[in-house]
């Protein structure tokens, strides 16, 4: 159904341009994605909000669901800066919500969904210099709807703001820092084959670490920087940020 | 903020891409071909009459002629853009026309688009795609009045589809859907078909209320409205899919189809009479509807869910004849047909599909809508029409949104759809969903279904959230007199409790009127909905031991410690001779950890992950041994003391429930269990038990957890016996011509994948077993509710009574525990609907489980409670 109107679940015009798969690869990715890359939220909307919308397009009944959530946050201050990740357990689900709820409102923004290549530890951080998200640094208007629902509610929002400022406050990085969210049904064996999985990250996880943003940590926490690291690392930052970019 | 508002920095990524060497997604280029076919799927966008002609010029000059381009491009525009169906049936009779270049014995254009025209149409057929199917009929049917097609074959068609409704045993969605397609045929050439063979209009008429006249009970279980003390469904407020069209039909037989022409546009009948001598007209070939048994064969991976029964449809009316069309009507059948197939074609994209309903009546006879306000009039309005057009879509669109016992796409797809209507055209949409919402409110006291109460909260919650919450609730104050339970008043606590999920508690209250802000209106909860940790005051018992614990878990200690910690924990307490040890470790933990979770959902995701083991240990009644089996009781109280921390906060108790399945640390059958033990408040009120739309969630959540696993084992199986039977065949081509001791390699790799699918196969069995086993504590826990021995200890009195015609009429002073019965006895029946066919699958096992208790009862309750059951099962015709 594609020759009167153009379906909504299709891939936008995000472009990884850091490259590192090529673009066919990426493609293939996009066609079996899960996860979703949720923009323009305000500071203050919870996770729990965010799941109330997006368990609508949720498909149980066919193995689906919510998986887990990921606040994006300031890499400096710890708080929520805009964006998030919504992980289900189906393709069909993330496509369900392109066409059904990007562009409606979530606490009284319009909020944009995208098909994303998957979440890397560490992409739960905001990648701008000022550690939020890039595109909000290359805003020139002043966006007072981002804190919520205006100057009239101000003491309560000034409330609002003070929980959610200290939510994330524990947040952690490294391997293991976000949940999985529950993996796939498994047998109950006498022998707990959990313990040593001590964390039940999903499998996709594994693997994420060691490449992408895992090197970034890597470099991050060499003491002995080179010259070059340095270099390598603003590229690559100009390459997140037009990832940033290029969402919006 | 406003909706026009979409800032963004588009520049920089502009500048960035130029340099960039990824500029691959350049459209391929377009041919001549393309074009024309593009030009033929956009006709009409501007005049509909004006541009036909042009098109049909464009049509005839393009060379090369490419036939099967030009069929293409009309299969997709009659089946993609229903509503243009009578002016491409225009365009098809005109390139009828000999052209001057061609000889009289050539056959024309047209006709050679239309032969090609119909080969796609049988390939839409044999795959059995019927909302394509009957696009075309209605093509058809157009060209047979404009004399394009011979009389005598589209009867046959539509003889072809009335010979399904015969067929034994016939599913109700292929019977449904085989009528639809007759008699959408016989709306449309009615005038021509009469002319021709004056009985053909009652035989076709007459098979399909024959068949209609089968589905009663059916209807009786998926009308809205239906009462549940008798087997009457009324016929006011809502009208029946299958009906309409009888209706529509009967009403155009009694007038000889004299009336077709003011229902349906005839673009075409402008044009003179084809020339019958020079082009014959066409006949179409037999067709046969492939029998039922193809449909079900797709055998693929895809399609291992289980097949959704089909049910009559009801759709509800809001708005009385003069506003919004009478589905019964030919027009207005006409006008409703036109509206769910574009509302069906389009979910793709809400947002042009809503541009497309405004758009709606260009496409309808003049005067059929009211024109815009403010826009010039361009045609007088036709008497007996002149409907709202706003008021006609939204009734429409949320019509196929409650349908029983499902909508027919995502809710959330109605919903938004709603909110796109609402943003294209706010002045005339608006006032027409407010209209709704108080129609829909009022019906609520009437026997509105809970289920369709239910998706009306949560339409109006997330509908409210696109507009400010701006809602007049002030309206409704005087409805808070009732009693606390009344549908009315479920529905004011329902929405406003979605409405906080979407935003938050004191933005909400904000919005409220100052009398349902007080905490005794029962409207909204005192606080925001916060965690309720059982611990927290220092003087309750346990504080301290609790205190510990807490600390060690937000201390991150590992959880061999925590374990260690516990069971010295345990010995304190018992050598304390404290009562219920375990159960009171069970409540330390449950609660400590939730509170460590309680933060965010992330929080308590990663609270799980760490102390997993912990909780597994738990749920089978230990601290530290990790081999006991399943103890129903331990996950009982993990499932409580959840549910208590998050008193205050439902929709953490869905979230919670749900991951602790997900976690497999209760299983489905554990929270079906726990929702008939501990539904509303039932038990800790002492009342009697009762289900909520809220224990309703929670069902539905684990029964579809059951259900989600046997899919996802089911896909598992099928793929790896796909992938054995492809080694064997592999094998087996290399053992044919393949020296011996290659052989022997190949040979060592096929056990190896049978382990796999061994596991998988033993995996499924077990899902299967579950999903008996929650199906089966399901209904037990129905039975028990509302056919309560005489031994129940939490009996709903009502339960009797209200099942009864004379308790139903004295609802007006029922109490809430009446209104609590009725609720379950709703929440029961849309059980049986919404999973008729998995109890199908399991009718004798559930029947002798859970039905067999009823054995020999002949009071009503018990009766009824039959009677639905044997609806759903098929037992009862």
């Amino acid at each position: 159904m594609a020759h009167v109107v153009s379906p909504l679940d299709q891939p936008s015009n995000y472009k990884d341009s850091q490259a590192r798969v090529d673009r066919q690869k990426q493609n293939e990715l996009l066609a079996r994605s899960t996860t979703l890359y949720i923009g323009n939220l305000s500071f203050y909307t919870t996770e729990e909000q965010i799941y109330e919308v997006f368990a609508k397009c949720a498909c149980p009944e066919d193995g689906g669901g919510i998986k887990r959530i990921i606040m994006g946050l300031d890499r400096n201050t710890r708080t929520p800066c805009g964006f998030c990740f919504v992980e289900f357990y189906t393709h069909a689900e993330a496509l369900a919500c392109l066409r059904y709820v990007s562009g409606s409102k979530l606490d009284e923004r319009i909020i944009r969904c995208d098909l994303d290549l998957g979440y890397k530890e560490g992409r739960q951080f905001g990648r701008g210099k000022s550690g939020g998200q890039v595109r909000d640094e290359h805003r020139q208007d002043y966006d007072p709807g981002r804190g919520g629902w205006g100057a009239q509610a101000q003491r309560l929002e000034i409330e609002r703001r003070r929980e959610v400022e200290e939510r994330y406050a524990d947040a952690q990085d490294g391997p293991g820092a976000v949940a999985g969210g529950g993996g796939d049904w498994k047998q109950q064996e006498s022998a707990p084959a959990e313990k040593s999985l001590k964390r039940g990250r999903s499998p996709e996880d594994e693997g994420d670490g060691r490449d992408g943003d895992g090197r970034e940590v890597c470099i991050l926490q060499n003491p002995t920087l080179s010259l070059l690291t340095i270099k390598l690392q603003g590229l690559r930052q100009r390459m997140d940020d037009d990832i940033e970019t290029d969402r919006m | 903020m406003s909706y026009n508002q979409q800032g963004r920095g588009g520049s920089y990524r502009k500048r960035y891409n130029r340099d960039r060497d990824d500029y691959d997604d350049r459209r391929p280029i377009e041919t001549p071909d393309d074009k024309l076919k593009a030009n033929i799927i956009k006709y009409g966008e501007v005049d509909p009459v004006e541009e036909l002609e042009r098109l049909e010029e464009q049509i005839r000059n393009h060379m090369p002629r490419n036939i099967p381009n030009l069929a293409e491009a009309l299969l997709v525009s009659v089946t993609e853009q229903p509503y243009k169906i009578p002016f491409y049936a225009a365009l098809i009779r005109l390139l009828h026309n000999p052209s001057d270049i061609s000889t009289s014995e050539e056959q024309t254009l047209g006709r050679l688009i239309l032969e090609e025209f119909w080969r796609g149409f049988q390939a839409y057929l044999d795959k059995v795609a019927w909302r394509e199917t009957r696009l075309c009929v209605q093509f058809f049917a157009h060209l047979t009045v404009a004399k394009v097609i011979s009389v005598d074959s589209m009867i046959t068609m539509l003889r072809s589809f009335t010979a399904v409704l015969d067929e034994f045993g016939v599913s109700h969605g292929r019977a449904k859907k085989a009528a639809l397609c007759a008699g959408d045929g016989l709306i449309i050439a009615g005038p021509s078909i009469h002319a021709h063979a004056p009985n053909v209009a009652q035989e076709i008429i007459e098979a399909i209320q024959n068949y209609t006249d089968t589905t009663t009970h059916q209807k009786w279980l998926v009308s809205p409205l239906s009462p549940i003390c008798n087997k009457e469904s009324p016929t006011e407020n809502h009208v029946e899919l299958l009906d309409a069209l009888l209706n529509a039909l009967t009403t155009l037989r009694d007038t000889s189809f004299e009336d077709s022409a003011i229902c349906v546009p005839q673009p075409y009948n402008v044009y003179p009479t084809l020339d019958s001598s020079a082009t014959r007209p066409y006949d179409l070939p037999l067709v046969l509807v492939p029998p039922e048994a193809v449909e079900m064969d797709s055998d693929s991976d895809e399609d291992v869910q289980v097949k959704k029964e089909e049910w009559p449809e009801y759709f509800i009316r809001l708005f009385p004849n003069d506003v919004s069309p009478d589905y019964t009507t030919p027009a207005g059948y006409v006008i409703r047909a036109g509206l769910l197939d574009t509302v069906d074609i389009f979910e793709v994209n809400r947002k042009d599909c809503a541009r497309l309903l405004l758009e709606y009546p260009k496409w309808c006879l003049p005067g059929t809508f009211k024109p815009k306000p403010g826009a010039p009039t361009t045609s007088e309005p036709v008497p007996g029409k002149d409907w709202q057009l706003e008021s006609t879509v939204i009734e429409t669109v949320l019509g196929t949104y409650f349908l029983l016992p499902e909508a027919p796409r995502k809710s959330i797809y109605y919903v938004t759809l709603i909110t796109e209507l609402c943003k294209l055209s706010p002045s005339t949409v608006g006032p027409a969903v407010g209209k709704s919402i108080r129609k829909i409110y009022n019906s609520l006291s009437d026997g509105m279904d809970v289920e369709v109460a239910r998706r009306f909260a949560e339409w109006f919650a997330v509908h409210m959230s696109n507009f400010g919450f701006a809602w007049v609730w002030k309206e409704w104050i005087p409805d808070l007199s009732l009693t606390v339970q009344h549908p009315r008043r479920a529905f004011m606590r329902r929405a406003i409790e979605f409405e906080v999920r979407l935003a938050y508690h004191d933005r909400i209250l904000k919005t409220l009127p100052e009398t349902m802000q007080v905490p005794d209106a029962y409207v909204i909860a005192e606080t925001a909905p916060s965690p309720a940790y059982e611990y927290e005051d220092p003087a309750t018992p346990h504080h301290d031991a609790a205190q510990a614990v807490l600390n060690l878990l937000r201390g991150r200690a590992r959880v061999e410690d925590v374990i260690t910690h516990l069971e010295a924990l345990k010995g304190t307490l018992e050598t304390n001779d404290e009562a219920n040890v375990d159960s009171l470790v069970r409540s330390v933990v449950v609660h400590s950890l939730l509170h460590i979770g309680s933060r965010s959902f992330s929080h308590f995701l990663n609270a799980i992950e760490r102390y997993l083991q912990l909780l597994k240990n738990l749920s089978n009644g230990s601290i530290s041994n990790t081999t006991n089996g399943a103890n129903v009781d331990a996950r009982a109280d993990i499932l409580s003391n959840a549910a208590a921390f998050w008193k205050h906060n439902r929709q953490m108790v869905g979230i919670v429930f749900d991951k602790f399945m997900q976690y497999q640390i209760v299983d489905p059958t554990d929270v079906v269990g726990w929702t008939f033990t501990n539904g509303i408040s039932g038990v800790e009120r002492g009342g009697p038990m009762s289900l909520s739309a809220f224990e309703w969630d929670l069902l539905r959540a684990a029964l579809d957890k059951a259900n989600g696993r046997v899919t996802i084992a089911k896909k598992k199986v099928i793929a790896l016996k796909k992938e054995d039977d492809d080694m064997r065949a592999r094998v087996k081509a290399k053992e044919e011509n393949m020296e011996v001791d290659v052989e022997a390699k190949v040979e060592s790799e096929a056990p190896s994948d049978n382990v796999q699918l061994s596991t998988a196969t033993k995996a499924l069995s077990s899902l299967t077993k579950e999903q008996k086993a929650v199906f089966a504590r399901t209904l037990d826990g129905f039975t028990s509710t509302l056919i309560p021995t005489a031994l129940s200890t939490h009996a709903n009195p009502g339960a009797q009574t209200i099942v009864t015609q004379e308790g139903w009429a004295n609802r007006a002073n029922w109490g809430g525990e009446e209104w609590n019965a009725w609720e379950t006895w709703a929440w029961y029946r849309q059980f049986c609907r919404a999973y008729s066919p998995y109890l199908r699958t399991y009718t004798h096992t559930l029947q002798a489980v859970s039905l067999s208790k009823l054995e020999g009862n002949t009071d009503v309750a018990s009766e009824a409670f039959k009677m639905i059951w044997n609806i759903t099962t098929g037992q009862e015709a």
